[in-house]
Parts: structure tokens; C-alpha cells; sequence
């Protein structure tokens, strides 16, 4: 069973704020989602058989230098950037 | 009560690749911030992670040095956090399926420290914290690592220091990692709990997190073991926390409460296959290995008869042990090759730096042609003493110091005819033998060598000038 003290915690662990009225609600829906989980995790099939599924192994990278982005195209999606880094703000 | 310190290490290395576990991105150490980066290091979406192989290969060496088993499967999971370090508010690790199985590191007292295993993960991006705000690099992330996870069976800080210096002489002698603590390819989590001295059950432990220098952990160990003790003396209790070590106080303070595994929320990453190590590619890699430092100095003992002490310093660096075993070649002493490494060499190269690099001015070759002189009688000891010292200042062979006339020994007529001139040319040291003076026989034996150019026999020549003063 999710509790309200399970999404209050997954919400922490998220950095997420959740306004107490809302609580309820998303418990509901947690539950809800977990319950569909559970639905697919009861179907007749090994968890060996979805552990790897295109029976693909030893897909490797061979270890040799390729040219990096340019520091503009990095930080391109960067909220908030400065002196060449991703920028983040203390909000508290 | 006595208490008895109980430690475990996670240590963090950083493999030397060229290239970052999932992407080619360079893993040079600096450069201009975010310089080193690509969509996957920065974990931009719809980008797919693909395994550097060499990563799976030093991993793989890694664990024959320490004696661990090679897993037939091993996997990627992601390990869920949320913290600016990680673009992707995951870190690509292993937890269900790591590389490497158990192996050890035995300690000088015959202990072995047992490992529970050893996985390869991707290091984080590197945080500056300045007004207030984060600016994030992330140069580093995705810079490959092993952690390696020893079982708690550290028992002292003496151990803990040896644990982490044999580890790194051993990750160091394998090339895969430079393990530098201070440029933190090297990094050490400690964990540490006190017991009652006999009690078989383990305290409550804590974490110190990110020692980067083998001092500040003997240091933090020694605060940390107080301050458990102290508490349960004074009937408190010690909570399991993370902990920061700060270097000016010399003390712990508490980092955050600590996350619980399955905070993590661990789970299979489905963008990495499988990895199968084959066992021909580990009987390759096993048959690639260097003579580890640990057999080699059992070696050199059992082999040469070099003392312990000595056999440890000749396996401390490994370019040290491959410039004794050229330098032997062929040897009737390697004992005395041994000497003139641990004694005249080492004086020219002091630094521990300069020991790993160990660029001597003298090549093996040449310390080996010297040995043979000595070994062949045509040279004494003092003579390749001060040969070996001029090949030192000039870097040139033995042969550009020593002249054929210099070689052979000194016949019994000769070395009569120079103790009887260091004995009358001498007055006033023969009178201060007389008198009791024992010393005064040196500066007699010291003239016969300056007259032979080192070639005559001290020790003959020593029973020789006692004869003639005595008689």
C-alpha cells in the first residue's frame, strides 16, 4: 500500500515540493500506477527474459579520442550558465 | 574497556583510458571548464552510453592483481540520485552483477584484507561553490572508475595505512591507474565502528567520505575512533551517518543522514547490454600480467637472499624491480647489486616521485658491466664504489674510470712492500696503535688503498700492518 509518508518521501528524494492538498490525490494515483506495475510484473514470463530482450551482450566502444563539443553548444540548454559553467542557484 | 577499531575501505580509482567509459570524449585531467563534454557525458536526452572496452580490460586487470574472481556476467545499473554532480540525475554503476568477485590484499603482518568485489561506474562532474551558488564542470563525469569494496576486516590505523599503499602500489604496477590521491585519481570513503576488544558482534558504523591523502585518513581515523569511544564510555550511542573530514581542524562533522540502498532505487540499465568477459580473454589478460610486487619480493628474498626490508624497497615502484632485474643479468651477487641500488643510487634519486620514474643516470647495463668486474675479481669494492659514484656525476661506463692497470689484484710481495711504506711513512699513527688506539689502524689501511688505486685486500692488508707494528 502507498501512503501519503511514501510519496512525502519520494517527493524529497526528487527535490520536489508537494502542497499538502495535493497529497491525497497523488497517493491515489501512485497506487494506481503501482497496481498496473504489479499487473505486468504477474504475467507468465521469467524477469530473465526482459532482462535483456534483444539477447544482445559485449556491445562495446573501441577507446579512442573523438573531438569534443564547443563549450557554447554544452552549455546551449544550460538554465542558467557563468564563466563557462552550468550555473546553479542556491534557492533558499 | 578496551575498544577494538573495526574499518572497511571503498576506494575509488580512476582507470588512465584515453577516453570516457560511455563516450570518446578525452579523460585529460583539467582543460577549460565543460571543454571535455559531449550529449552523452552531459546526459542530454535520446543520447545512447556505449561501453569503452578498455575500460572492461583494466577492470578486468585490476581484479588479477588482487586476486579476484572475473565475473562470466556482469551489468549496468543506474544508481538514482538527485544532486548537480549527475546531468543525469543518475549515475551508470553496478550493483547486482559487478565485474570483479572478492580477492584480497595481504598486509606485511600476514593479514589478508578480503574484497567484496570491485565495479566500474562513471565519475561525477565536479562542483565550485562560491556566493552561494553551484558552478558545475563536468569535465570529470563520465571519467571511468573501479570502486573497490573491501569486507570490514581492517583492525588498525597502521593497517588502514598499509591497505591503501599496497593497493595503489599494485593499481600503479598494473598500469591502469596513477591512483595520485592529491589530483583525485585516487579517493578513499572509510568506513569505521569501535567494539568491545573480543566482542565478535560490530558496532554501529559511520562513514568518513572523499579522503583524498593517506595522512588526513590516519588522522581522521584517530579522531573518529576517540570520539565513538567516548561516546559509548559516557553511555551515549554512535549513529550510522556520513561524514566530512575537516583538514584545519582535524575533525569530523556530520554530511547528510545516510541514504538507505534502496533510496537509490537501483535498477538495470537498459541502454547497456549485457557484458560476457570471455575466459580466453581472461587467460590472456592473466598470461599479460606483471610478477606482482608482493611474488616478486618473495622472490628476491628466497632467490637472492636479499633481506626483506631491502626486497621491499626494490618492489616499492616497479620501474625500480625492472631496472634490478636487468642490472642482475648474469651476476654471481644480485645482493650487491641490490647495495649499490638501496645505497649510492638512492641517494641521487630521494623524491618518491623520482623513485617511480626512476630516470638514473647510470643504465642497468652499466651498473651490471661494474658487478661483473667485481664479481670477476678484477675490480675491489672500494674501486666500484667510486667508479659507481663518477658513472653517477657523468652517466658514463665503468670502463671510462678504470684502467687495465687498475685491475687485478695486488700479489703478497707487493702488499708488503705498501704496508711497510704506511707504516714508516706513518710515525705518528703507528705510536697512537701502539698506545691503545684501535682507530689509528684505519688511516694506515686507508694509505695502502690510495697507493694501490683500491686494488689491494683491506682486510689483508689491516692483518698485515698489525703484524709489522706488533712484531
Amino acid at each position: 500500500m502507498v501512503t501519503r509518508e511514501d510519496v512525502e518521501n519520494i517527493a524529497l528524494l526528487s527535490k520536489l515540493f508537494v502542497p499538502e492538498e495535493e497529497l491525497d490525490g497523488l497517493t491515489k494515483s501512485m497506487q494506481e500506477i503501482i497496481d498496473f506495475a504489479d499487473a505486468i510484473n504477474n504475467a507468465p514470463a521469467s524477469a530473465e527474459g526482459f532482462d535483456n530482450i534483444n539477447n544482445l551482450s559485449n556491445v562495446f566502444r573501441e577507446d579512442e579520442v573523438v573531438p569534443s563539443y564547443p563549450v557554447a553548444e554544452i552549455l546551449k540548454n544550460a538554465p542558467e550558465q557563468a564563466e563557462d559553467h552550468f550555473l546553479v542557484r542556491n534557492r533558499e | 574497556m578496551n575498544y577494538e577499531l573495526v574499518s572497511g575501505f571503498e576506494t575509488h580509482i580512476e582507470l588512465s583510458t584515453k577516453t570516457k567509459i560511455f563516450c570518446g570524449c578525452t579523460t585529460q585531467f583539467g582543460g577549460e571548464p565543460n571543454s571535455h563534454c559531449c550529449p552523452v557525458c552531459i546526459g542530454l536526452p535520446g543520447t545512447l552510453p556505449v561501453l569503452n572496452k578498455e575500460v572492461v580490460r583494466f577492470a578486468v586487470k585490476a581484479g588479477l592483481a588482487v586476486h579476484g574472481k572475473i565475473a562470466e556476467v556482469a551489468k549496468m545499473d543506474r544508481k538514482n540520485y538527485c544532486y548537480p554532480d549527475l546531468a543525469k540525475a543518475y549515475q551508470i554503476s553496478q550493483l547486482y552483477a559487478p565485474l570483479i568477485i572478492g580477492g584480497y590484499i595481504e598486509l606485511s603482518n600476514g593479514r589478508k584484507i578480503r574484497l567484496h568485489h570491485i565495479h566500474i561506474e562513471e565519475d561525477a562532474g565536479k562542483l565550485i561553490h562560491q556566493h552561494g551558488d553551484t558552478y558545475v564542470d563536468y569535465n570529470r563525469g563520465g571519467v571511468p572508475l573501479i570502486e573497490i569494496v573491501s569486507e570490514p576486516d581492517i583492525r588498525s590505523i597502521d593497517e588502514a595505512k598499509e591497505y591503501v599503499e599496497k593497493l595503489q602500489q599494485v593499481m600503479r604496477w598494473v598500469g591502469i591507474s596513477d591512483c595520485k590521491m592529491q589530483e583525485g585519481s585516487m579517493r578513499c570513503d572509510v568506513n569505521i565502528s569501535v567494539r568491545p576488544a573480543g566482542s565478535e558482534a560490530f558496532g554501529t558504523r559511520t562513514e568518513i567520505k572523499n579522503m583524498n591523502s593517506i595522512t588526513n585518513i590516519a588522522r581522521a581515523m584517530a579522531y573518529e575512533y576517540e570520539r565513538q569511544v567516548d561516546l559509548l564510555e559516557s553511555g551515549g550511542k554512535v549513529i550510522q551517518e556520513t561524514l566530512r573530514f575537516d583538514d584545519a581542524s582535524g575533525t569530523t562533522s556530520p554530511m547528510r543522514s545516510k541514504e538507505d540502498a534502496h533510496d537509490y532505487r537501483y535498477f538495470r540499465d537498459p541502454d547497456l547490454v549485457t557484458i560476457n568477459v570471455p575466459r580466453d580473454e581472461v587467460e590472456r589478460l592473466r598470461a599479460e600480467m606483471p610478477e606482482l610486487p608482493a611474488e616478486k619480493r618473495e622472490r628476491y628474498e628466497a632467490e637472492y637472499g636479499i633481506p626483506e626490508k631491502d626486497a621491499a624497497l626494490l618492489t616499492k615502484y616497479r620501474r625500480i624491480s625492472e631496472y634490478f632485474d636487468k642490472a642482475i643479468e648474469g651476476v654471481k651477487s644480485p645482493k650487491t647489486v641490490s647495495n649499490f641500488i638501496i645505497g649510492q643510487i638512492f641517494r641521487r634519486v630521494e623524491t618518491e616521485a623520482d623513485k617511480e620514474i626512476f630516470d638514473v643516470a647510470v643504465t642497468p647495463e652499466r651498473l651490471n658491466e661494474l658487478v661483473r668486474l667485481l664479481d670477476s675479481g678484477k675490480i675491489r669494492n672500494n674501486l666500484a664504489k667510486s667508479t659507481l659514484e663518477k658513472m653517477l656525476d657523468t652517466g658514463k661506463g665503468a670502463l671510462d674510470f678504470i684502467s687495465e692497470s687498475d685491475m687485478g689484484g695486488v700479489d703478497d710481495s707487493a702488499l708488503l712492500a705498501l704496508c711497510q711504506a704506511a707504516v714508516a711513512g706513518n710515525p705518528k699513527a703507528v705510536e697512537d696503535f701502539k698506545s691503545g688506539k684501535e682507530k689509528a689502524i684505519k688511516a694506515l689501511v686507508g694509505n695502502v688503498m690510495k697507493n694501490s688505486r683500491g686494488k689491494a685486500d683491506a682486510v689483508a692488508a689491516e692483518a698485515k700492518i698489525k703484524e709489522l707494528i706488533l712484531s
